[in-house]
């Protein structure tokens, strides 16, 4: 999020800069933040935001769903909890299952998960919060 | 050539298998080669013998690189009268 707001300060203060060049003229790399005669107070809260973590959890009913496929492919009865932090191992699920779980979701979100990233998810929030990540990517 | 698969190899064969049966457009195939490989590989899953692990190993990428060719032939003449299984609404 940090570089986000630095590329986003970066654009309005090259707009800025006088076409002339002038003595003493700082690199172009350097952002800086006193924009001499506009006022960005949007921006300015972004540059402040560099400690606050913004971490992006999945939709709830995209957990939903990955709840419901889950249950589906282990063929768990109706009435067991499988919560966001659930992990698939501990809901007996072996490796096998873990693949086809993840093709399962492939399918019915119409994403497509690398390798690297498929052999990573061990739990229902992981799963959830990479679909989503993918199809926001994806829009 | 290893001797033995490691465990990511054999997943990963098991994911190539699935993705190529994904994209046969006779309903029928992409069904049968989905089934087979979930049994083939469960029943599979308990071997212990290195060399039969590596026979099996084989043997599963042959037919990766058999569903391979076949997709592609498949795809070539795709009939214009769907599968009745995968009408979104049934006929009647």
């Amino acid at each position: 999020m940090a570089s986000l707001a630095q590329s986003s300060i970066s654009l309005p203060s090259l707009s800025n800069r006088p076409l002339v060049p002038r003595a003493g003229f700082s690199k172009p790399s350097s952002v800086s933040l006193s924009i001499s005669g506009r006022n960005f107070p949007s921006i300015a809260l972004q540059s402040r935001g560099r400690q606050f973590q913004v971490r992006c959890a999945a939709k709830p009913e995209t957990v939903e769903k990955v709840c419901e496929l889950v249950k589906k492919q282990l063929a768990l009865p109706e009435g067991s909890a499988v919560t966001g932090e659930s992990k698939f191992a501990a809901l007996g699920a072996d490796s096998l299952d873990t693949v086809e779980i993840v093709m399962g979701l492939e399918e019915q979100f119409g994403i497509s998960v690398e390798e690297e990233s498929a052999q990573t998810i061990t739990t229902v929030q992981e799963a959830a919060d990479m679909i989503d990540k993918l199809l926001e990517s994806k829009a | 050539m290893s001797a033995t698969p490691s465990a990511a190899q054999v997943l990963s064969l098991f994911r190539c298998l699935l993705r190529v049966a994904r994209d046969f457009p006779d309903y029928n195939i992409r069904e049968y080669a989905k089934r087979r490989t979930i049994d083939a590989f469960r029943e599979n899953a308990t071997l212990s013998d290195p060399s039969s692990i590596y026979s099996a190993f084989s043997h599963g990428h042959s037919q990766l690189a058999l569903l391979k060719r076949q997709a592609a032939v498949y795809s070539l003449y795709i009939p214009s009268l769907r599968s009745v299984m995968e009408l979104q609404q049934p006929p009647f």
